[in-house]
């Protein structure tokens, strides 16, 4: 069970904005990519831990988050550094939706959940049931549950993990 | 049930006999590219997964494309690390600066690419390899750093969605106006996510690869997995002299399912524009006429290709630039700079009043060479048009084809390819 705050973001955040042009060029790294993760995407955020400070835990969105079709691993790792532990949208990006299921963080589909949630609601996320509780407004969403090879890898704590320890055991990869 | 192409490549490439839509499926890699900027990154995961050999080294293939020639010195050194790095494992083929090119053009025009075949590259325009019949598909650097040690990925068997394309190309109508089209029609934010897209039909078989290139590179730009077109005579033409391995024709069974079937009658199709910030704001061209800008770029992966260098010379032949827009054209690669020259174009170019700039991303990626400022009101053949993807985010980006920016620079206004007179 994982509890906490949740951002609810606008339609049409991309990954653009999440990571802004003059950072694509950094190093993949959750601690350097989350100090200014989502500079562009809200004026407050555009400074150093600005969006970080928050200390939220999740992120709620509608269409298509993270678009735009950038496929740097830095959004992803700069959401990870700033605390984030799920988001939850109607629908994903998709080269970001990949970087997701390979780092281990959920994206979870969830229909309508923007509808119910306002920023700084608390929420509360069973990963076991896909069950997302609005504490703060006292709702809850069912969502789609996630394929077995998924709940795998971010049991593995991300792709790599799970690559590095067949190759390891000598295992194929099928 | 019969399958679509993408299902038929996803299961000969995971040594199966039939897949389906939302299966997950480990498939054989043929290839992987990467680049300068996320490249060293890859190799470091990939050493980091235990191995120190690319499953295969004549198909690791590396380019030089974002960072070339470097602007400044953080740059420079990022591209030295990233040779070294290269060097280091050996790789086949790398195409650095003096042979390079944007990595999604030299991985087509070099033949890296096949019909029937899978191929991933860390860069989103990835989608551009099924403009010869192969999946294409982009990908991060942790999947690149596993397939250069496994040539293997995994791929979530997707939903395939046909675009029957008809009719007769007009004179001045381009692959892009198509593309853009499209766009305006589905909607970004539409339920093309995840989707393959197949372009088939008579203005399919009709279209150059150039302009198959062009529609499958900005199926990313539409939420798509990946975008194909299956191989006919023109692919066979293509690919003859430039293949890198044997290829099999492939096609879709006619009994294949389709979530969704869309027909566009290409005879109708005028010049097509995307309205700055939203590359799904699509309009005619028509209605933007008289409109102002004062940069135009002619470049990338999506329309710096020889055909639409061709096009550019053939509307600006002895006519000169408006003196309030600056024009740059980058030739896609090294090749297709080669060619352009040998075939006048460049000459007829430069004589009009544009720069020519070095084989590469250039300010497409807004990284380098002939980023936006603020107040630039830039009318690209580009790709993308959101705030700051060329600089400044007090910018306005046009999207539209080569045609039409070579026809509106010579007024400084948006202008229609079709009332030039040539």
């Amino acid at each position: 069970m994982i509890r906490g705050k949740c951002w609810v973001a606008s339609d049409y955040v991309m990954a653009y904005d999440i990571i802004i042009q003059q950072f694509w060029t950094s190093p993949i790294d959750a601690e350097e990519n989350s100090k200014w993760v989502m500079a562009g995407v809200d004026e407050a955020f555009n400074k150093e831990n600005g969006f970080k400070d928050h200390g939220y835990t999740f992120i709620v969105a509608a269409h298509n988050f993270a678009g735009g079709g950038k496929s740097i691993e830095h959004v992803i790792a700069g959401l990870m550094g700033a605390g984030i532990k799920a988001v939850f949208a109607d629908s994903f990006a998709r080269l970001q939706f990949r970087n997701a299921i390979n780092y281990g963080l959920p994206f979870i589909t969830c229909k309508d959940i923007a509808k119910g949630c306002q920023t700084g609601d608390e929420l509360e996320f069973d990963p076991d049931t896909g069950i997302i509780k609005n504490l703060s407004q006292n709702n809850s969403f069912q969502s789609v549950p996630v394929a077995p090879f998924v709940a795998e890898v971010g049991r593995e704590g991300g792709l790599m993990n799970f690559v590095r320890k067949k190759i390891a055991a000598g295992e194929e990869i099928k | 049930m019969g399958m679509t192409i993408t299902e038929k490549i996803m299961a000969q490439n995971s040594g199966r006999d039939s897949v389906k839509p939302g299966e997950l499926v480990w498939v054989d890699i043929h290839t992987v590219m990467t680049m300068d900027y996320l490249g060293k990154q890859c190799f470091s995961k990939f050493r980091s997964l235990g191995k120190t050999e690319v499953f295969d080294k004549d198909r690791v293939i590396c380019v030089s494309d974002h960072l070339v020639p470097p602007p400044n010195q953080k740059f420079a050194t990022m591209l030295n690390e990233w040779r070294e790095v290269v060097r280091e494992h050996d790789i086949t083929h790398f195409y650095d600066l003096g042979r390079q090119g944007i990595a999604h053009q030299i991985m087509v025009e070099q033949g890296h690419v096949l019909p029937g075949k899978i191929s991933i590259g860390t860069d989103s325009h990835a989608n551009t390899y099924g403009a010869v019949g192969a999946v294409g598909n982009a990908i991060g650097v942790t999947d690149a750093a596993v397939a250069m040690a496994t040539g293997k990925a995994w791929f979530r068997v997707p939903e395939s969605v046909k675009f029957h394309i008809k009719g007769e190309w007009q004179p001045w109508i381009m692959g892009k106006d198509l593309s853009l089209h499209i766009m305006g029609m589905m909607h970004w934010n539409g339920h093309l996510i995840y989707k393959t897209l197949e372009f088939e039909g008579p203005a399919i078989e009709s279209l150059d690869m150039a302009g198959r290139m062009t529609l499958c590179n900005m199926t990313v730009d539409l939420g798509a997995k990946n975008g194909i077109v299956a191989p006919d005579a023109t692919t066979q033409a293509y690919l003859k002299d430039v293949a890198k391995g044997e290829w099999e024709m492939i096609a879709s069974d006619s009994d294949a399912n389709y979530e969704a079937i869309y027909e566009v009658d290409v005879t109708n199709l005028g010049p097509t524009i995307s309205r700055p910030h939203k590359i799904d704001d699509v309009v005619e061209v028509e209605q933007l006429v008289g409109t102002k800008f004062n940069k135009a770029f002619v470049g990338t992966c999506t329309n710096g290709r020889l055909e639409d260098l061709a096009v550019l010379a053939k509307i600006l032949k002895g006519k000169q630039i408006h003196r309030n827009v600056n024009m740059i054209v980058v030739p896609a690669s090294q090749t297709v700079y080669l060619d352009a020259l040998k075939a006048g174009y460049l000459q007829t170019l430069i004589e009009a009043g544009a720069a020519i700039d070095t084989p590469s991303c250039a300010a497409c990626a807004g990284i380098h060479t002939g980023v936006a400022g603020d107040g630039d009101i830039v009318l690209s053949a580009g790709n993308r048009n959101m705030r700051g993807r060329m600089g400044s985010r007090n910018a306005e980006i046009y999207l539209t084809s080569p045609a039409v920016v070579a026809a509106s620079v010579i007024k400084g206004e948006i202008s229609d390819p079709r009332l030039v007179q040539i």
